[in-house]
């Protein structure tokens, strides 16, 4: 799957939704969704908690199927298919909690994201003569600054590296999209700046759907920016446009009044 | 011909509430503990060994109605403090310690009741006549005791504070936790609650079953059997389900035999797992 | 390394003694534990298949006395009722178990965790009643009993198995490359996808991997080492019985591969090593073996989790060691479907 070259916007929006509804219960996660995001541009998904951010996530991925409604990937309808079909697609993603392959090593880890990409995995030959994929492994250990924590288990590294190397999980596999779900989470100020420096890289060759809650990431490198409240888009639009937005302040704080948040905004 | 047919359902409806017993004992374990407790059969197979040892020490049948439970209750309880709490419960761990611990405990019975099968006689002697047919009168009354200890287990679960404290946990621990509920003396408590069930189960089936070390080994799937198709967590479920499909492999045991009932039983669990894996009772969990 | 070196010595010297089996031992104990080495080394592919399963893909199987119950009775019955020869029975006995792996595979991998350990032992357990209700085929729990045909002719000479050296060298032989096989597989890049799916399901569908079908693959392969061990079983005993199908065989294997040290190639063959040794050791002088069976199992799964060669890496502390499976906290759970 080629990535794309930022600045060229394609006819074909990346990815679009239709209706898209879910359920759980009684408790209406994604309600009637309609959503646009052309290529080419960082997109930013806020919102209060439970505003089905993260619901969206897991229906465009496969994790959940949608009661109602379609999603259709660079103008395939992708709705229903399972994850993997729609890994090979080209979206891939991070996840909220970081989650990578515990008891492989770094190196591993990077390893099998690449060769994931086959069609078949060979049984009987040593995965060591693959030369291309340990190629690709060690220049992405590189590219993300873990080359010296290669042969540690991924389990054994911090919240930050782990980050990272999720991170580098997203590169080796050379995505078409790339939804990245709250990448600074937890995070201490310095891995939040080594962390959004990658992103910006990466933002240049590959569409990004980002998810946040850090007003200054997000107002930093994101081009749209699309505000979800209770399931529904309560506003979308640029950054600037969004950080004066009465309702928007209103969903995240209640207060109408309260200038703190357009403070941040304008300042970030 | 239609006496067999008689005579078999009912006692598969007996032998399908006292199960019942048995297999709630494996679903409190199973549902709030998350272990598959493969020794669980073997903690029936105690209940009817203590049964007999409290005979033939004191002549008296009944006091195994106390002794085996009570036991049961402080074994269950030292296991899992002993052996599950220090592996955290962790699910292929605990498999494997409870394997072990069934191998110790039909063993250790083995070393000390001996290897020949034993048989308590009918307490109560004598058949009663009933929709034609004679039935024993013990069988009726074990069938009343299970039914009796059913309900007030059920009542134990909703009015005590033991009681909502193991609903509580199993419905959501963290939440437990946060609200100050013990969680870890739940699990100790509930698994002596698991064993005394299953022995109590024991003491009262002795005496229309025998007394063996190797009389766990056939219960055990049929527990298993029960919750699964009763819903895991869903302990009326757990009921209806044992009661049921001892109900029905007593049907099926008349016209074919006890074999095939049993594979017919085994079928419709994997269809469960397969196809329904909640069980098939919806509505009464948790 | 000084690891590494020690590991060489240690393979040399395990290898060594090995070959040297059927001359050394009766030399210096009793010709009876040439076949009891013969035992070890067939149940230990039975448990190399729970490994497999368990230590390599994180399924844990308690019914894979089922596929050896298919290898044992595909020898037996092809040549008892069929006729066959030595091959094509030794065939028929992998090939069967092979095709109920893929038969029983395509259902029970399609659940995880608790439900597909019980549905493992509900398919044994459904065939093992089969097996027993129908007498006159299988014998039942008593079994049949047959007549070894030979190996192969060679210029006029009979070999058979009924030598116990060349049974214990067929064994041996059959074994090793067995193992050879698994650990080219766990070192190929399908093994570390099977890895992948072990540590992480979730994560490994999101990176594109068919969850359902790497699982569906490692249970037909384990399926087929515990045919294989099925099949020598039988040529070793020259008997075959509805009763090596109960869960309380699987559940053995169990016990001795995670004693041994699950995740790890010699894992198997040392906790069956140990166990069996015992039984031997314990049962001629006391009949309750299956007390400290029981003991054992639980002492290891409280003190030593990782079993014995799970020890034995962690002591010499290689980083980046494949560990025992641990459980991984994730958001979702993932549904394998096919």
């Amino acid at each position: 799957m080629s990535a794309t070259v930022r600045g060229d916007v394609l006819a074909e929006p990346v990815l679009r939704t239709e209706n898209l509804t879910k359920r759980f219960g009684g408790l209406v996660a994604v309600d009637n969704l309609s959503i646009t995001l052309a290529g080419g541009r960082v997109h930013a998904i806020i919102g209060p908690n439970g505003a089905g951010k993260t619901t969206f996530f897991n229906l465009v991925t496969g994790l959940l199927s949608p009661d109602s409604g379609r999603i259709f990937f660079r103008g395939r309808d992708i709705t229903g298919a399972r994850p993997h079909v729609i890994s090979r697609l080209g979206i891939k993603r991070t996840l909220q909690v970081k989650s990578v392959f515990p008891d492989l090593s770094v190196a591993d880890n990077l390893w099998i994201t690449r060769q994931a990409r086959n069609r078949f995995l060979h049984a009987f030959r040593p995965a060591a003569r693959d030369t291309e994929t340990r190629l690709r492994v060690e220049e992405t250990l590189e590219q993300i600054g873990l080359a010296d924590l290669a042969a540690r288990p991924a389990g054994t590294l911090s919240y930050g590296d782990v980050a990272m190397l999720e991170i580098g999980m997203a590169i080796i596999s050379e995505p078409s999209l790339l939804l990245l779900d709250e990448p600074t989470c937890g995070m201490s100020p310095a891995e939040t700046a080594r962390a959004v420096g990658k992103i910006r890289e990466l933002s240049r060759t590959i569409d990004l759907v980002i998810i946040e809650h850090d007003m200054d990431v997000v107002f930093g490198i994101a081009d749209d920016i699309t505000v979800l409240a209770q399931g529904a888009i309560l506003a979308s639009g640029g950054p600037a446009a969004i950080a004066e937005d009465e309702r928007v302040r209103e969903a995240y704080l209640g207060r109408p009044e309260d200038e703190d948040f357009v403070e941040e905004a304008l300042n970030a | 011909m239609k006496d067999t047919v008689l005579l078999l359902a009912m006692n598969g409806l007996i032998w399908g509430l006292i199960i019942a017993l048995i297999a709630l004992g494996l679903s409190v374990i199973f549902g709030l503990l998350d272990i598959i407790n493969i020794a669980h059969g073997d903690f029936f197979m105690v209940g009817t060994v203590l049964a007999w040892f409290s005979l033939s020490l004191t002549g008296n049948f009944w006091i195994g109605f106390v002794v085996a439970p009570l036991v049961g209750f402080i074994l269950g309880a030292v296991i899992q403090r002993l052996v599950i709490q220090p592996i955290h419960g962790a699910a292929a761990l605990s498999i494997v310690a409870t394997f072990g611990l069934s191998l110790i405990l039909q063993e250790t019975v083995r070393i000390t009741f001996g290897a020949t099968p034993g048989r308590i006689l009918a307490p109560i002697p004598g058949t009663v006549h009933l929709f034609g047919v004679d039935y024993d009168v013990y069988r009726l009354f074990a069938a009343a005791v299970a039914l009796a200890a059913l309900g007030g287990f059920f009542l134990f679960l909703q009015h005590t504070k033991l009681g909502i404290w193991m609903r509580a946990v199993r419905h959501d621990r963290e939440t437990a936790v946060a609200m100050g509920i013990p969680a870890k003396r739940v699990y100790v408590l509930t698994f002596g609650i698991g064993f005394a069930l299953a022995a109590f189960g024991g003491a009262v089936a002795a005496p229309i079953t025998t007394v063996d070390f190797r009389g766990g080994v056939d219960v055990l799937p049929f527990c298993f059997m029960a919750v699964i198709i009763g819903g895991l967590g869903n302990l009326p479920g757990t009921v209806a389900a044992a009661v049921l499909l001892s109900f029905l492999e007593g049907l099926i045991q008349s016209i074919a035999d006890p074999t095939s009932a049993r594979i017919s039983s085994l079928v419709l669990m994997s269809a469960v797992l397969l196809l329904r894996p909640q069980g098939l009772f919806k509505g009464f969990a948790k | 390394m000084r690891r590494r070196s020690l590991e060489i010595v240690l393979a040399m010297v395990g290898g060594t003694f090995l070959i040297s089996v059927p001359w050394v031992i009766p030399a210096l104990i009793d010709s009876f534990w040439v076949s009891v080495i013969t035992e070890i080394l067939i149940w230990s592919l039975f448990a190399s298949s729970v490994n497999l399963l368990f230590g390599y893909v994180g399924l844990l199987s308690f019914g894979q006395a089922l596929y050896f119950g298919f290898g044992m009775y595909g020898v037996a019955l092809g040549i008892d009722h069929l006729g066959l020869s030595f091959w094509p029975a030794f065939g028929l006995g992998i090939f069967s178990a092979m095709a109920m792996a893929l038969v029983s595979g395509v259902f029970a991998v399609r659940l995880s965790s608790h439900y597909f350990a019980i549905i493992t032992v509900v398919f044994s357990l459904i065939f093992y009643f089969l097996a027993v209700s129908d007498k006159p085929l299988t014998g039942g729990d008593d079994g049949i009993n047959f007549s070894l045909p030979p190996l192969f002719s060679f210029d006029g000479k009979v070999f058979s198995l009924t030598d116990p050296t060349l049974q214990y060298f067929f064994v041996l032989a059959v074994v090793s490359l067995c193992l050879f096989l698994m650990h080219r597989v766990i070192n190929s890049p399908l093994g570390k996808g099977f890895l992948a799916v072990r540590d992480n399901d979730l994560r490994a569908s999101l990176i594109g991997l068919n969850v359902y079908v790497l699982r569906l693959i490692a249970f037909v392969m384990a399926g087929c080492l515990t045919g294989v061990s099925g099949a020598l079983f039988a040529f070793f005993g020259r008997y075959a019985s509805a009763s090596y199908m109960f869960y309380q065989v699987s559940g053995e294997a169990v016990v001795w591969t995670i004693v041994g040290g699950a995740g790890t190639l010699f894992g198997p063959l040392v906790g069956t090593a140990l166990f069996i040794v015992i039984r031997e050791i314990v049962s001629s002088h006391w009949e309750h073996h299956s007390l400290i069976v029981g003991l054992l199992a639980i002492l290891a799964v409280i003190f030593a989790p990782k079993g014995i060669v799970g020890l034995w890496n962690g002591w010499v502390n290689r980083p980046g060691e494949r560990e025992a499976p641990r459980p991984v906290p994730q958001p979702l759970t993932l549904q394998a479907e096919p």
